[in-house]
C-alpha cells in the first residue's frame, strides 16, 4: 500500500482526520476517515477521489475511527458513487459504529453502497 | 530643513494612501529636528509637538498612523499621553514607539504597560528607526485590513438575516399555505425551519382525507431553503388535483435530480389518511422512524424503508407504501433527526429508543406533544435546544374530517353543461403503473369544471375502479380488511396480485348529458374477472355483509341511480348536478 498525496499527508499520525491509500495494483482505493465525518471534511473528500483517473477502482470507506457523520458526509458517498460509475460503482463502507450504522440505515444507504 | 518641507515620497515606504503619518512627541528642539530631518528623506509625513498634552491635542487633530513618544515631557508626560492616545483611538491600531535613553527595566516595562508598541533608545540610527516604523506600520496595516474585513462580514451577516427574515416570509406563504392550521395538528417548526431545509407541509385531498409530508434537505442556507419551493408546489398542486402520495413523491423526486446537485437530497416521509381516518398510508424516505401511539397506550414505529428523495431516477424509485389500519384517537408522530441526535452535555444522544419510551409514558394523550418537548429540553439541558427541530402530531378523528367536508366550497363556476363521453381501458402494464383517477378527475374538471362536485365524483370514481380492479380482476375479498392482521393481509396480497396479473382489463366510460341547468353523468365501468351475485345487492346492509367495503351505502347516497348488470362486472351510476335535484347532493348553489 502506498500513500497517495493528500494535503497533510506530510503530518501522517493519528490527527489525519482523511486518509488515502491505493493498493499496489491501483485496483482499491481506502479512504480512512477519523473523527467527524461533515462538512468540514468537503474539500478533502472530494479531492480523495476527484484525480482518480480509473473510474473501474472499487473504493472502502473505512469508519472505524469516525464518531460521527451528517447529512453532507452522506452527500458526499453520493458524489463519490457518482464519479465511481453512478449503479456500476463498487463501495464498500466498513466499521460503522451503532450510531453511525443508524444514520445510514434511516436513510436506505445499503441500497446504494456494501455497508458491513 | 524647514519644517514645512514637503517630503518626497520613498517608493521603499508601504503606502497605499499617501505617506505614511508620522507625529513625534519630544520636548528637546533638536531631537525633533533630527527626527524631522530622518523621516521626511525617509518619505513620510511628520508632524511635531513639544509635550504630551501638545502630542494628545495634535493626535486628536491630525489622526497619524504613528507616534514616536518621548518619555520625560513637561506638562504631560509620555506615559499619560500615550495612555490617552490609546484611548482615544478605541479599536484602530496607532502604534506608539517610545524614544528613550532609559536603560531601566522597571521604567521600560511601564512603557508597555502603558500601551506602547515599541522603544527605540538614543541617540537615533537612521536604519533601525525605519526598520520599527515600517514594521509597525505593517501591523497596522494589517489591522486596517482585518477590520475592514470585519465590518464587512458583520455588514453582511446583518443583511444576510434581513434578507433571510424577507425571504422567510415569502418562502413561508409558499410553502405553509396549507392545513398546517387544523385543530388536529400539532406542529412544531423553528422560526427559520426553511433555511435549515426543514419542511412541514399539509393539504386535504379532494376525497377528504389528508396528506402531510414532513422533509428535510441536506445541508443549510439559501441551497436547501430553494428546494422547498417546488416540492411545496407539487406537493398542493398534485394533492388537490386527487393524485396519490406515490404520484406525488415520483414527481418531486424527478424534478429534484433535475435541481439538486449530487450531493445534496431530501429526506422526506409522506403520510395520507384517509376520509374516514381509518387508513393511514405511509412512504417514508430517510427520515426516522415515524411512531403511532395507539388509543390504548401502545406505541408502534414505522422505520424508513426507502431512499430519500433526489437520490436515484424515477425508473429505480420504489413507491411501495405501508398501509396501517388507524381509529379514532390515534396520534401519528413524525420528526426531524435533530429529535434523535439532540444531546445531552455529556456527549449522549436523545435517541428513538428514549423518543418512543416519552411518547408512551405520557398518560394524557393530549399533553403527548408537550411532554416530549420538555423531556428533549430537560434532557439537553436549558437553552441547548438546537433549531433543526421538526415535529408534528395528527390525530384521527373522523369526526373533525367529516365536520371539514361541509365547509363552504371554494367559489368554482362550473361550464354550461355540454355533450360528451370520454372512455380509458386499462390492461396490466398500466394498471401496475398508472393511477388513472387523477388523469380522469383532471379531465372531468377541464371538460365540466365540476370541482364543486370533486369529492362526491372522486369517491363515486374510486369505489366503482377499486371494486373492478380489487375484487373483479385481482379476486380480492373486502371481508379480509375487518380485522388488523387481514387489513395487513388485503394490501400485500393486493401487491402481489397486481405484480402479477397478465390479462384482464377495466374500462372506464363516462357520458354526459346536458339536462336544464346542470347535467347527468354516467359512470360505466366494466372489468372482465368472473364478477359476482349482485342479486343481493340491494338488500339491507345486515343481510349482505360480504359487500361490506364495496361502498355501496356510500354510492347510493350519492348516485341518483346505481345498477349491476352481466354477470356482476358491469356497473353503471348517474350522478346528477346543477338542478337541486334528489342525489345530486346539496353541493350547488344556483
Amino acid at each position: 500500500m502506498a500513500p497517495w498525496g493528500v494535503p497533510g499527508d506530510r503530518h501522517k499520525g493519528r490527527f489525519m482526520p482523511l486518509t488515502i491509500q491505493r493498493s499496489d495494483d491501483d485496483r482499491v482505493v481506502t479512504i480512512t476517515i477519523s473523527g467527524r465525518f461533515d462538512f468540514d471534511l468537503h474539500q478533502e473528500f472530494r479531492q480523495a477521489f476527484e484525480h482518480a483517473e480509473d473510474e473501474e477502482a472499487s473504493y472502502v470507506i473505512d469508519l472505524a475511527q469516525a464518531e460521527y457523520m451528517d447529512s453532507s458526509a452522506l452527500g458526499m458517498l453520493l458524489l463519490l458513487r457518482e464519479r465511481a460509475g453512478g449503479d456500476r460503482a463498487d463501495i464498500s463502507i466498513v466499521n460503522c459504529s451503532p450510531a453511525i450504522n443508524k444514520i445510514l440505515t434511516i436513510s436506505n444507504f445499503h441500497k446504494l453502497f456494501k455497508v458491513a | 530643513m524647514a519644517d514645512g518641507n514637503t517630503p518626497q515620497p520613498n517608493p521603499d515606504t508601504p503606502s497605499s494612501v499617501g505617506a505614511t503619518r508620522v507625529l513625534i512627541a519630544d520636548d528637546d528642539h533638536v531631537n525633533r529636528l533630527i527626527l524631522r530631518a530622518i523621516l521626511a528623506k525617509e518619505g513620510y509625513a511628520v508632524e511635531v509637538a513639544e509635550d504630551g498634552r501638545e502630542a494628545v491635542a495634535r493626535f486628536t487633530e491630525w489622526q497619524p498612523d504613528l507616534v514616536l513618544m518621548d518619555v520625560m515631557m513637561p506638562v504631560l508626560d509620555g506615559y499619560e499621553a500615550t495612555r490617552e492616545i490609546k484611548a482615544l483611538a478605541g479599536d484602530a491600531f496607532v502604534p506608539v514607539i517610545f524614544l528613550t535613553a532609559l536603560s531601566d527595566e522597571a521604567a521600560l516595562a511601564r512603557c508597555v504597560a502603558v500601551g506602547g508598541d515599541d522603544f527605540l533608545t538614543k541617540p537615533y540610527s537612521r536604519v533601525i528607526l525605519k526598520a520599527k516604523i515600517d514594521a509597525l506600520e505593517r501591523v497596522r496595516r494589517l489591522h486596517v485590513t482585518l477590520r475592514q474585513q470585519r465590518d464587512e462580514l458583520a455588514g453582511h451577516q446583518r443583511r444576510l438575516l434581513q434578507e433571510h427574515q424577507v425571504a422567510e416570509k415569502v418562502l413561508a406563504k409558499i410553502v405553509h399555505s396549507g392545513s398546517l392550521d387544523a385543530s388536529q395538528i400539532k406542529y412544531l417548526l423553528s422560526p427559520m425551519a426553511i433555511f435549515n431545509g426543514d419542511m412541514l407541509l399539509a393539504a386535504r385531498k379532494p376525497s377528504g382525507g389528508l396528506h402531510v409530508m414532513l422533509g428535510d434537505f441536506t445541508g443549510h442556507g439559501l441551497s436547501a431553503a430553494i428546494g422547498t419551493v417546488p416540492v411545496a408546489d407539487i406537493f398542493y398542486g398534485m394533492t388537490d388535483k386527487g393524485f396519490s402520495i406515490g404520484d406525488i413523491l415520483a414527481t418531486i423526486n424527478d424534478k429534484l435530480r433535475v435541481i439538486l446537485p449530487t450531493d445534496v437530497f431530501f429526506a422526506a416521509v409522506l403520510l395520507e389518511l384517509d376520509a374516514n381516518h381509518t387508513k393511514l398510508t405511509i412512504w417514508n424516505g430517510g427520515i426516522p422512524d415515524v411512531a403511532i401511539r395507539r388509543v390504548d397506550g401502545r406505541v408502534e414505529s414505522l422505520p424508513s424503508d426507502h431512499l430519500p428523495l433526489g437520490v436515484i431516477e424515477n425508473e429505480q424509485l420504489d413507491r411501495a407504501v405501508r398501509v396501517v389500519e388507524v381509529e379514532a384517537g390515534d396520534r401519528i408522530v413524525a420528526f426531524s433527526d435533530g429529535f434523535i441526535e439532540a444531546h445531552n452535555p455529556e456527549g449522549e444522544m436523545f435517541g428513538l429508543e428514549r423518543l418512543v419510551a416519552t411518547l408512551a409514558s405520557e398518560a394524557d394523550p393530549d399533553s403527548m406533544f408537550d411532554g416530549l418537548l420538555r423531556t428533549l429540553g430537560d434532557f439537553v439541558g436549558e437553552g441547548a435546544l438546537g433549531d433543526d427541530l421538526s415535529l408534528v402530531e395528527i390525530t384521527c378523528d373522523p369526526a373533525w374530517a367529516q365536520a371539514r367536508s361541509s365547509e363552504a366550497p371554494r367559489a368554482f363556476h362550473p361550464r354550461a353543461p355540454m355533450r360528451w363521453s370520454i372512455s380509458i381501458e386499462l390492461v396490466p402494464d398500466t394498471l401496475r403503473s398508472v393511477d388513472p383517477l387523477p388523469l380522469v378527475m383532471h379531465l372531468l374538471m377541464d371538460l365540466q369544471g365540476l370541482q364543486e362536485h370533486r369529492e362526491q365524483l372522486y369517491a363515486v370514481l374510486m369505489e366503482l375502479f377499486s371494486n373492478a380492479l380489487d375484487h373483479g380482476l385481482l379476486g380480492l375479498d373486502s371481508a379480509l380488511k375487518q380485522t388488523p392482521e387481514g387489513f395487513v393481509r388485503y394490501y400485500e396480497l393486493r401487491k402481489q396480485r397486481l405484480a402479477e396479473l397478465d390479462h384482464g382489463r377495466v374500462r372506464i366510460s363516462l357520458d354526459h348529458e346536458p339536462d336544464g341547468k346542470g347535467g347527468s353523468l354516467r359512470f360505466t365501468v366494466v372489468d372482465d374477472g368472473p364478477g359476482f351475485d349482485h342479486s343481493r345487492v340491494f338488500a339491507p346492509l345486515e343481510e349482505n355483509v360480504s359487500f361490506f367495503g364495496r361502498g355501496i351505502p356510500l354510492l347510493k347516497s350519492i348516485c341518483e341511480h346505481l345498477e349491476y348488470t352481466g354477470s356482476g362486472n358491469q356497473v353503471e351510476a348517474v350522478y346528477r348536478w346543477g338542478n337541486n335535484e334528489a342525489g345530486a347532493d346539496s353541493a350547488t348553489h344556483d
